[in-house]
C-alpha cells in the first residue's frame, strides 16, 4: 500500500500535469472553438481535478474547479458557439487555477483577487445561460454524470456497476503473474457490528498485503435518522477490488468467520492477450488509474503490450552515474595495454562483446532521460497568444520538429529562456503593427517559427522571425555608448549580434513589460551556458532574426577533443572546436602589449598558450611548432596551442572539489580509458584579459 | 467530538460505542447542526459511522458535511473508499 506522502507527491505530479495540459488544450481551444472534442477533453481534466483536489483536502481549488466544469459542461452539453469574451473567461479560469493550485500547495491561506473574481464571472454566466435554458438545470443529475464519466472513460463521481467494471479493467491492466485480481462482494447481515464485524475491519486486512485496494459502498438502504441504529448495518452491498499477492485461498481464510451468503469472492483473470488497436486503451487505462490515485506497478505482465512505469528521477540519475563508471571501466579494459596484449582470441572476443554491450547499455540508458519536446513547445503557444494580445501584433506561430527528444533536466530549465526569446521576437522582432509590415511588402500578419533539430550531435531549438532584423550599425554604436565594445573594434556580424545579450545591453525606445529592460538576454545566455550550450544569433535586416539555441545532447556526456600540452592532457568540448591546424610562420604575428596573433581567412585571432596558463613546466616553443585549435567563445574566436591532438572521445562529466572549481578555466574533470585524469576546458575564461575588452565579468 | 455554536467537529476513528454516543448526540440537535466537520488527519475506519453521517445528511440535506460531499477517502490503511450518499 503506498503511504499518505506518496499519494499526495502523486496528486501533486498528475495535478501539474493536468493543469500544464489544461493550459495549453485552452489555447488550442481558443484556436478552434468548435472543436468539442477538445472541450471534452478539457472537461476530463477539470473533471479529474476537482475530484482528486476533493479527495486530498484542497477544497478551495475544488470549489472552483466545481464551477468550472459547470460551465465546461453547459457548453459541451448545448453545443452553444462560446463567445469570444467568454473564451477569455476560459483562459482566465485556468490562470486562477493553476495560481489556486500553487496556493494549496504550499498552505497559503490568502488566495488571489483573481480567485473570487473569476469564480463570480463564471457563476454570472452560468446563471444566465440556465435562465435562458432552464430544463439545463434539471439535467444534472447522476445520470448524466454518470454518462459523461462513462464518455471520458474514467471513473464517473457515483459509483455504480460501471464504476466497478472500470476499476476491474484498469486493475486487470495492473496485474502481474505475481499480483492476483479478487472481486469480493461483502452482504453483511443486519447484526455484523453486533458479532463485532465492520466491513473496514476486512478492508484493513485486505490492503495489509494488498497492492492496491477499491471499495465501493452502496449506502441505497441507509434510513433516515428516526429509522436509523448505529448498531444495525444498513449497508446492502460493498464491491471491492483488491490486486494482491495472496492466493484464493488466504483471501477466503480472511472472511472465514463471515456466513457463506456474507461475502463472495471472484478471482479475475488476466485480460486476453491484446491486439495492436488496443494499445491505445491500455495506455488509457493507465491513464485512469493514475488519475484515481491508484498506484502505479511495474507491468511485466506478458499480455500488457505497452506499459508505462513512474520512476523517480533521482534513481534514473543514479543508474546514468553508474553508467557513467561502466564506460569509463569498460575503457579502461579496452586502452590497457597490458590487457590488449594478451594474445587469446576468446578475452579479446569477450571484450568486443563487452565493448558492444556497454554502448548498448549507455545508449539505452540515455533515452530514458529523453522526452519530446513537444510539450515546451504547446506551452509556447500560450506565450505567444499572451504577448501578441498584449503587444496588438498578429501572429502566425509556425512549429516544426516537436517530436525532437532532448534530456529532461535540460526541457526543465528550457522554458524561462524560450519564453523570454519568444516575447523579445514579438516585442522587438516584429514590426509595431500589420499596417508597417504591409507597406513593406509583407503579410500583416507576423510568422514566429519555432524549430527543434539535430545538428552535428547537438540539439538546436530556433526561434525565427519574419520581422525588422537586427540593425547592425546601431547596435554596435549602443554598445560604444554603454562602454561594452571601444571605438573602432573590428567585429565579425555574429559579434555584433551577440553584443545584444550582453548585460545591461537594450536598444528598446521604450521599455515595456515584455522585454527591453536590458536584463533578459544576458539572463538567457546565462541559463543556457549553464546547460553547457551556446546560442547564435542571425540577422537579416529588413527579413527577420533567428535565435538558434544549441544544447549537448546530455548534461552527464560530454563529446570532448583530447590534447596534450607537456604531459598533460585536456578536453576541449567539440562544440566550441572550428578547426585545429598547424599555422604557418608567416601567418603568425606579434602585437606589441597584446600578445601573440594568427591570421586565419583574413580574421584576426589571438593565440592562448596553455602552458602559460596552467603554468605548465615545458620549454617554450613556437606557434608554427605547435598546434593551433581555433575556438569560438563567447567573445569571438582564439586558437589554443597545444602540442598533440588524441582524438575525440565521448566522456562521463565529473565535478570537482571545492579548491578546483574556482579555477575558472577549468569547468570539469574526466576520468580516460587508461585511467588518467583530464580537465575539461572552459574556454570562454581563456581569452587574454587584453582581448577581452568587450566583455563584461 | 466538539460543538462550537452550530459546526460540530468529530473525529472519524470512532468505536462502536463512541459512534453510538455520537449518534445519541446529534438525534435531538440534528436540526440546529450546520456543518460537521472532521479531525484534520484522522481516518475513516468504520462502515457505521460512514451509515451515520449519510443518515444525518439524508434526513437534512442542508447540513454540510464536506468529508461525506467528496464521496471518496483514500487511506494507507483501507485503500480508497467509494460511496453515494444520494437516494
Amino acid at each position: 500500500m503506498i503511504s499518505q506522502e506518496e499519494l499526495r507527491a502523486i496528486f501533486i505530479e498528475e495535478a501539474t500535469e493536468i493543469v500544464e495540459k489544461l493550459d495549453v488544450d485552452i489555447i488550442r481551444f481558443e484556436e478552434n472553438s468548435n472543436d468539442f472534442e477538445l472541450l471534452n477533453e478539457i472537461f476530463r481534466g477539470v473533471h479529474t481535478l476537482k475530484g482528486n483536489s476533493n479527495a486530498f483536502g484542497f477544497t478551495r481549488l475544488g470549489e472552483f474547479v466545481h464551477h468550472f466544469e459547470d460551465l465546461l459542461d453547459y457548453y459541451r452539453s448545448t453545443k452553444e458557439r462560446i463567445e469570444a469574451n467568454n473564451l477569455e473567461l476560459f483562459v482566465e479560469s485556468v490562470d486562477v487555477v493553476k495560481e489556486v493550485m500553487e496556493c494549496e500547495l504550499n498552505s497559503i491561506k490568502e488566495l488571489p483577487r483573481s480567485y473570487s473574481v473569476c469564480l463570480e464571472k463564471i457563476k454570472k454566466l452560468l446563471d444566465a445561460k440556465k435562465n435562458k435554458n432552464p430544463s439545463l438545470i434539471q439535467s444534472e443529475s447522476r445520470e448524466v454524470l454518470n454518462n459523461l464519466a462513462l464518455e471520458f472513460d474514467e471513473l464517473p463521481l457515483f459509483p455504480d456497476e460501471d464504476t466497478l467494471e472500470q476499476s476491474i479493467k484498469i486493475h486487470q491492466a495492473m496485474q502481474t503473474e505475481a499480483l492476483n485480481l479478487y472481486k469480493i462482494v461483502l452482504t453483511l447481515d443486519g447484526d455484523c457490528y453486533k458479532r463485532g464485524f465492520d466491513h473496514f475491519i476486512f478492508l484493513k486486512i485486505l490492503g495489509e498485503q494488498a497492492k492496491s485496494l477499491e471499495s465501493f459502498f452502496s449506502m441505497k438502504n441507509v434510513q433516515t435518522i428516526e429509522d436509523f441504529q448505529s448498531t444495525q448495518n444498513s449497508i446492502d452491498k460493498v464491491d471491492i477490488v483488491a490486486l494482491t499477492p495472496l492466493v484464493y485461498g488466504e483471501v477466503e481464510e480472511i472472511f472465514e468467520f463471515l456466513f457463506d451468503h456474507e461475502y463472495k469472492i471472484t478471482p479475475i483473470q488476466a485480460p486476453p492477450p491484446p491486439q495492436k488497436e488496443t494499445e491505445k486503451e491500455a495506455e488509457t487505462l493507465f491513464k485512469s488509474a493514475s488519475n484515481n490515485n491508484t498506484e502505479i506497478v511495474s507491468n511485466t505482465n506478458i499480455n500488457a503490450p505497452k506499459s508505462t512505469i513512474r520512476i523517480d528521477t533521482y534513481k534514473v540519475d543514479e543508474l546514468f552515474d553508474s553508467v557513467g563508471e561502466l564506460v569509463i571501466a569498460q575503457n579502461f579494459i579496452a586502452q590497457n595495454r597490458e590487457i590488449r596484449s594478451i594474445e587469446n582470441e576468446t578475452i579479446n572476443r569477450t571484450i568486443e562483446v563487452l565493448s558492444k554491450i556497454t554502448k548498448k547499455i549507455q545508449d539505452r540508458v540515455m533515452s530514458l532521460r529523453m522526452v519530446a519536446i513537444k510539450d515546451t513547445f504547446e506551452k509556447m503557444k500560450r506565450v505567444v497568444r499572451d504577448t501578441s494580445k498584449k503587444t496588438g501584433k498578429e501572429i502566425h506561430l509556425i512549429i516544426q520538429g516537436e517530436d525532437t527528444e532532448i534530456d529532461k533536466t535540460m526541457i526543465d530549465s528550457l522554458s524561462d529562456p524560450l519564453i523570454h526569446i519568444i516575447r523579445n521576437a514579438i516585442d522587438h522582432g516584429l514590426e509595431s503593427c500589420g499596417d508597417e509590415r504591409v507597406s513593406i511588402g509583407k503579410s500583416a500578419e507576423g510568422t514566429l517559427t519555432l524549430r527543434a533539430f539535430h545538428k552535428s550531435g547537438n540539439i538546436v531549438i530556433s526561434v525565427s522571425d519574419d520581422g525588422r532584423g537586427i540593425n547592425k550599425e546601431r547596435v554596435f554604436k549602443k554598445a560604444i555608448e554603454r562602454g561594452i565594445v571601444n571605438e573602432g573594434e573590428n567585429l565579425t556580424d555574429s559579434q555584433i549580434f551577440a553584443l545584444i545579450m550582453q548585460p545591461g545591453f537594450s536598444t528598446a525606445e521604450a521599455i515595456s513589460d515584455l522585454s527591453g529592460r536590458g536584463v533578459g538576454l544576458d539572463v538567457v545566455k546565462t541559463s543556457i551556458e549553464k546547460l553547457r550550450g551556446k546560442i547564435e544569433i542571425e540577422s537579416k535586416e529588413g527579413e527577420g532574426t533567428t535565435f538558434s539555441i544549441i544544447l549537448p545532447l546530455t548534461l552527464a556526456i560530454i563529446d570532448g577533443m583530447l590534447v596534450q600540452v607537456g604531459n598533460e592532457t585536456y578536453i576541449i568540448p567539440t562544440l566550441c572546436v572550428v578547426e585545429s591546424f598547424r599555422p604557418e610562420k608567416e601567418i603568425v604575428h606579434i602585437v606589441k602589449g597584446k600578445g601573440e596573433f594568427v591570421t586565419l581567412r583574413k580574421e584576426c585571432i589571438p593565440i592562448v598558450r596553455l602552458s602559460e596558463v596552467f603554468n605548465l613546466d615545458i620549454a617554450k616553443s613556437e606557434p608554427w611548432e605547435n598546434i593551433l585549435v581555433c575556438v569560438e567563445t563567447d567573445s569571438g574566436r582564439i586558437a589554443i596551442m597545444i602540442d598533440e591532438l588524441l582524438g575525440r572521445q565521448q566522456v562521463v562529466i565529473k565535478t570537482l572539489g571545492k579548491s578546483l572549481s574556482k579555477v575558472k578555466e577549468i569547468s570539469g574533470g574526466a576520468i580516460l580509458g587508461n585511467g588518467d585524469i583530464a580537465l575539461i576546458l572552459n574556454v570562454d575564461a581563456l581569452r587574454p584579459q587584453s582581448e577581452t575588452s568587450h566583455v563584461r565579468d | 467530538m466538539k460543538i462550537d455554536g452550530d459546526v460540530l467537529t468529530i473525529d472519524l476513528n470512532l468505536s462502536m460505542d463512541e459512534i453510538v454516543t455520537l449518534e445519541e448526540f446529534i438525534r435531538p440537535r440534528i436540526e440546529y447542526i450546520e456543518r460537521i466537520e472532521t479531525e484534520d488527519g484522522s481516518v475513516l475506519s468504520s462502515s457505521a459511522l460512514l451509515s451515520l453521517l449519510v443518515s444525518i445528511k439524508k434526513t437534512r440535506p442542508q447540513i454540510e458535511i464536506p468529508f461525506l460531499e467528496k464521496e471518496q477517502t483514500i487511506s494507507f490503511s483501507y485503500g480508497t473508499v467509494h460511496w453515494t450518499y444520494h437516494d
